[in-house]
């Protein structure tokens, strides 16, 4: 029996060692981390900032908000977006078009330096607009109508024959990212593109073929991008410049508050709700940026499938929304939309007549709608993106908006993926979808078109399926007018036109919040405290190259 | 019945199981409509690509053809590819499996270990406070999921008492080890990078107890009854009557007899630790195949959902194999060729 | 046997109502001597009136369905709200009260569907051992016993489109072959019983020896299954609503609650820590239950000590 005594008080003296080694294991941790912070900030400057996702960093590919950074830094284009909204030549030292506008010839940069060490010529710029033409999917969209032929007239010498006449043309460029033709080639796999075999699409997932200031050192998949300075970059390096970049594709609040307060994330996503912002103000050393960047929120209605296919039922809608609970409410500091275009893109219409609450008006329209007395049977659902938890707000409020004027909303969260799929046709798209979207270039032209023009239904980015031969034709109209001003004649009175047809219900121009550590100089952060423009063109308000990391002290 | 045609019998009804499970896979992958093509590639990919495509995938043959060809995909590791991270799937399972393996196995040591300590005591302290305390864990242990605990774990070291590491396999200021068998704790071993051990070590510990508490309390119970049944036994009698030292009896006589029918219900524990990781794994940030399954899942990523799924049938039924290794280790009966 | 005997002996209790009474008064005393058991029927019987009641004991029933409050949005828990608000400006007491609905209404359709499906086919497989009949339904039933339960129902909920419907096909697709095992394991020993072999002789039909025969000698253990699959039921579903795949909002779920709640720790923490606890306490409570059913439907054991 004492032995047995002894065996017993073995296992207890076990278990408290276990418990110890934890409680020790808490106390190093601590320490290690102090430690950890300072040599990390001492040794390498860096700058880590999160994103919905990792970013798909072929250019051929993603377009998302994510891609769009890790493009803007890995990869050069032929001209380059400033804040200002002007275009800086960049790849392209100048360029000459004919007179019709369908012959654009570039001089290339010479001298510029692949991340392998290639030179970039023509030869280069023509496989990539070709590769993106071919392949079709991210932005590749913006040339695959316009751009007839692409053909290098000599080393440095590019010339584009169009189609049509396009006048954003040069505007569209900021997209074009310039791949190493040889390297990609190198690294080509079977594949369905004939002779291209995969386009290096394969490799491309984890490998960069670019030129941009920094270069991609690991991809890994489901967690972040990692790319270093390139220090052959041909704009060359400012003194402080981060060394490193790091994309973190998580916009998981606990993870990115986690991160923040243990000064091992530089720069929060714009993904955060309200209530998240507000801790994340409250860490000492973190700031909070607040600028309007081009995104804007809309509830996009399907316009092919009832009861959204009734302009009346839409107006109904768009009268009983509370415009002003949301931008006082639930996004404070966001601004109030005025129809389908940004308030600061160049085109907009500051004329616009404007959607206010109003639910007299609302039920007169619904009244008026095929659906009227019929309401019992045309639910509406509203999709919102799972990614972006702040939606949900929005979604609910429609909902409770909706049932003051009898109509039932069902509310459906749906993960991003599995929305594109959804609004691939038009009987899976929902009758209503939250949608954050974005210009592709800057101009009120790039909205419209991907938007509201036929040729973009089928992507995430019109939920409402307008298929307007007007709209059309005007929209091609104003895009092949080569005159600057009589272009943005015409897309104003587009915009007059959309908010007649309701198609959608323009919620609010963003204030993209992040946050980010003090340490660090972001010239998109100066330029909005100043109250100056910033770069509306996605992606661009974070060129790292531009950045600087001073010391914690 | 001798154990090894008892495996034999057991490997091959496994196969087919697994032939069976492809199937219901299969079925579940294909009955989703939409066009995998299409998708892989993009609503504005040229129709001569999706074309191309679709007969590489073999999308054109009747669904018959089409199974044959993906299982002889599946079995030469041809997974197809991701929707999600754009390359063969495969190459995802290689990455991410060795993180839960790494997490379950951590899990699972939890369990045996806390099991046999507390199942121990409260048999030899039963119906004193040591066996009622554990007896109300247990109750609560089983009722507590193990995402809520998770997401109480992250709570309370997250944000209130943060002495551990709640998020990942590593600390962002630590430089991971060369990737030699994907799990961090021993790469960090034969590299010699303490440090990186100490760190990955820390970071296993919360996933690893909100995986395994469920389970452990369970199996205590089961040890702690086994024991006192066996206490009464009369050869444990004899035992001491030998003059046998008790620590002996103790191992030999009480405790291993008592840990036969704890490990039989070991399969269904490794079944729960299995499904719950999906939660878990997503909640710790842990980047395991299991958060990139319920990834895969939420974004109706055909590919990746089947084979997650198929490996993690794979896993289970190797394991269950495991676990009847083990009873019949430990049960002489079965060892020495007595009936099953 | 041990029932057998029983029934042969009850012949000579003379008034119906009066034994069964007395198996009722009997029964209760074997449950309530463990007093976690009690605590268990409590826990359930309350869950089931509040969830029952739910329009009428709620504080605000209206926040449960489509409601939005951004006035009183996040406020921690006091006289108003009991238990706090969500971001949306929705007391929470209100909506577990109403999520504990869904829960239940699960585990009870689950149950409802699944139990039927695993019996008939156990008892099939069981009583055809050795036939075709045996081998593809346990063959099948190995099959979904070959992957862990949650990792299939996620995936089949997934696959399909999100909602609680689909959550408990999810699930039901899960449960059965469980049944299936059980039963198939006492109907396999029990075909070779004398009242079975005797049925045979008199030439009874396959009908009557399946149901009337063996059936009513499985019952007590697949009731003693059933009430401690409940909790089981009620956490899967919870782990599928946490993932989004279970009752869509603005419906409360409980794992739902749970997870959008965790976003906002750890200074709204009222809204994890509420429905959590909500979870641990109904899954407790029908755990507790089901054990004090097992001990009470156990034969004999005891009341032995």
């Amino acid at each position: 029996m004492s032995k047995n005594k002894k065996w017993t008080l073995a296992t207890v003296l076990v278990l408290m060692v276990a418990l110890l080694l934890t409680g020790c294991g808490g106390g190093k941790e601590n320490n290690q981390d102090a430690q950890g912070n300072s040599t990390a900030a001492n040794q390498e400057s860096i700058i880590r900032s999160t994103a919905s996702d990792v970013p798909n960093i072929d250019p051929g590919v993603g377009s998302d908000y994510a891609s769009s950074i890790a493009f803007a830094n890995v990869y050069d284009t032929l001209v380059f977006p400033a804040h200002d909204g002007s275009l800086k030549p960049w790849l392209a030292t100048d360029w000459q078009t004919s007179e019709d506008g369908l012959t654009w010839v570039f001089n290339l940069r010479p001298g510029v330096k692949f991340h392998n060490g290639d030179e970039l010529t023509a030869d280069d710029v023509v496989f990539s607009m070709q590769r993106m033409i071919t392949i079709g999917e991210g932005y590749g969209y913006l040339f695959s109508g316009v751009v007839k032929e692409a053909k290098a007239l000599d080393k440095n010498k590019v010339q584009f024959t169009l189609n049509k006449k396009f006048g954003p043309f040069l505007s569209t460029l900021v997209r074009l990212y310039v791949l190493d033709k040889n390297q990609v080639m190198a690294n080509k796999k079977p594949g369905p593109y004939g002779d291209m075999g995969d386009y290096g699409k394969d490799w491309l997932v984890t490998h960069d073929a670019g030129s941009g200031p920094y270069m991609v050192k690991e991809l890994k998949k489901e967690e972040y991008m990692y790319a270093v300075k390139f220090n052959d970059f041909w704009g060359g390096w400012e003194k402080d410049a981060p060394e490193a970049i790091k994309i973190i594709g998580t916009t998981a609040g606990p993870t990115v508050r986690t991160l923040m307060t243990q000064k091992q994330l530089e720069q929060s996503d714009q993904w955060q709700t309200e209530e998240a912002l507000k801790a994340l103000d409250n860490i000492p050393g973190v700031s909070i940026d607040a600028g309007f960047t081009g995104s804007m929120l809309n509830i996009m209605l399907n316009n092919k499938k009832a009861p959204t296919d009734d302009v009346h039922f839409r107006k109904a809608l768009a009268y009983a929304f509370d415009y002003q609970t949301v931008v006082d409410k639930l996004f404070p500091g966001c601004k109030k939309a005025q129809g389908p275009v940004q308030f600061n893109l160049p085109g907009f219409n500051p004329n616009l007549p404007q959607y206010e609450r109003n639910l007299d008006k609302a039920k007169a329209e619904l009244a008026q709608s095929k659906y009227a007395g019929k309401l019992d049977q045309y639910p509406v659902d509203i999709v919102w993106i799972a990614n972006v938890p702040d939606e949900e707000k929005i979604a609910l409020l429609f909902q409770a908006n909706a049932a003051e004027i009898g109509i039932k909303v069902n509310i459906v969260k749906t993960p991003w993926l599995s929305f594109v799929d959804q609004v691939a046709t038009p009987d899976n798209t929902p009758n209503a979808s939250v949608v954050f979207v974005s210009p592709h270039y800057n101009e009120a032209g790039s909205m419209l078109e991907s938007r509201y023009h036929s040729k973009s239904t089928g992507t995430w980015e019109q939920g409402e399926w307008l298929k307007n031969p007007e709209i059309d034709a005007d929209i091609e109209d104003a895009l092949g007018t080569l005159d600057q001003n009589e272009r943005y004649a015409k897309y104003q009175k587009i915009q007059e036109k959309l908010v007649d047809l309701c198609p959608s219900i323009w919620v609010f121009d963003q204030a993209e919040k992040r946050a980010y550590q003090d340490y660090i100089q972001w010239p998109g952060a100066e330029l909005n405290k100043q109250g100056k423009p910033v770069s509306s063109v996605m992606g661009y308000n974070f060129y790292y190259h531009d950045y600087k990391v001073t010391s914690q002290k | 019945m001798n154990l090894r045609a008892y495996i034999l019998k057991r490997l091959f009804l496994s196969i087919f199981v697994l032939i069976g499970l492809s199937i219901v896979i299969f079925i579940i992958a294909r009955v989703v409509p939409g066009d995998p093509a299409r998708m892989a590639l993009g609503p504005r990919a040229p129709q001569y690509a999706v074309d191309q495509l679709r007969q590489e995938m073999n999308l054109d043959q009747p669904l018959p053809t089409q199974y044959y060809y993906w299982v002889k995909g599946v079995l030469v590791g041809d997974l197809g590819k991701s929707l999600t991270t754009k390359r063969a799937v495969a190459d995802d399972v290689k990455e991410f499996l060795p993180a839960t393996l790494e997490l379950a196995f951590i899990a699972a040591i939890f369990v045996v270990i806390f099991s046999i300590i507390l199942g121990t005591l409260a048999a030899k302290y039963r119906n004193k406070w040591v066996d009622t305390v554990i007896r109300v864990m247990a109750y609560t242990g089983v009722a507590v999921p193990a995402f809520v605990l998770a997401v109480l774990f992250l709570l309370l070291f997250g944000y209130i008492w943060p002495v551990i590491p709640v998020l990942g396999r590593l600390s962002p200021e630590i430089m991971p080890p060369p990737t030699i068998t994907g799990l961090i704790t021993v790469d960090s071993l034969i590299t010699g990078d303490l440090s990186a051990f100490w760190d990955a070590l820390k970071h296993l510990i919360l996933p690893a107890l909100a995986l395994a508490m469920g389970p452990l309390f369970q199996e205590a119970r089961i040890v702690r009854s086994a024991m006192t049944d066996n206490m009464s036994k009369d050869y444990l009698a004899a035992a001491v009557g030998y003059g046998i030292p008790s620590s002996v009896i103790m191992r030999k006589y009480l405790l291993k007899p008592s840990l036969i029918p704890a490990v039989s219900v070991m399969g269904l524990d490794i079944a729960s630790l299995m499904g719950n990781a999906f939660l878990v794994e997503v909640i710790f940030n842990w980047p395991g195949i299991s958060r990139y399954g319920m990834e895969a899942m939420l974004r109706k990523d055909l590919n990746a959902i089947s084979a997650v799924i198929i490996v993690f049938g794979v896993i289970f039924v190797l394991v269950n194999i495991i676990v009847d290794l083990i009873v019949a280790y430990l049960d002489p009966r079965i060892r020495l060729g007595g009936k099953v | 046997m041990d029932i057998n005997t029983q029934t042969a002996f009850d012949v000579n209790i003379p008034s119906a109502s009066t034994r069964y009474k007395e198996a009722l008064r009997k029964n209760w005393y074997k449950f309530s001597r463990n007093k976690l058991s009690v605590v268990g029927l409590v826990i359930v019987l309350a869950v089931i009136v509040v969830a029952v009641f739910a329009p009428y004991v709620a504080p605000y029933p209206k926040h449960a369905g489509s409601f939005v409050d951004y006035q009183h949005a996040n406020l921690a828990p006091s006289l108003t709200y009991l238990l706090g608000t969500d971001n949306i400006g929705r007391d929470i007491l209100s909506r577990i009260f109403f999520a504990f609905r869904g829960a239940l209404y699960m585990a009870v359709l689950v149950l409802v569907i699944s139990l039927p499906v695993g019996v008939i086919l156990g008892l099939l497989a069981g009583y055809f051992k050795g036939t075709w009949i045996d081998t593809i339904i346990m063959r099948t039933t190995d099959i979904f016993l070959a992957v862990p339960p949650l990792i299939l129902a996620l995936a089949i909920s997934a696959v399909l489109k999100p909602n609680l419907t689909n959550a408990m096909i999810a699930v039901t697709v899960m449960w059965w072959p469980w049944y299936t095992r059980l039963v198939y394991g006492m109907a396999t020993s029990l075909r070779n019983e004398y009242f079975v072999t005797a049925a045979e002789l008199i030439g009874a039909s396959k009908f009557h020896i399946l149901f009337r025969e063996i059936l009513p000698n499985c019952l007590s253990p697949i009731f003693t299954k059933m009430a401690l699959d409940v909790g089981w039921v009620i956490l899967l579903g919870a782990a599928l609503s946490f993932v989004g795949l279970g009752e869509q909002p603005p419906t409360p779920a409980l794992g739902q609650m749970v997870s959008d709640g965790s976003r906002y720790m750890p200074d709204l923490w009222w809204m994890t820590i509420f429905p959590s606890l909500a979870i641990i306490i109904i899954i407790l409570g029908f755990n507790l239950l089901g054990d004090g059913i097992r001990d009470m439907l156990a034969k004999g054991e005891h009341d032995r000590g």
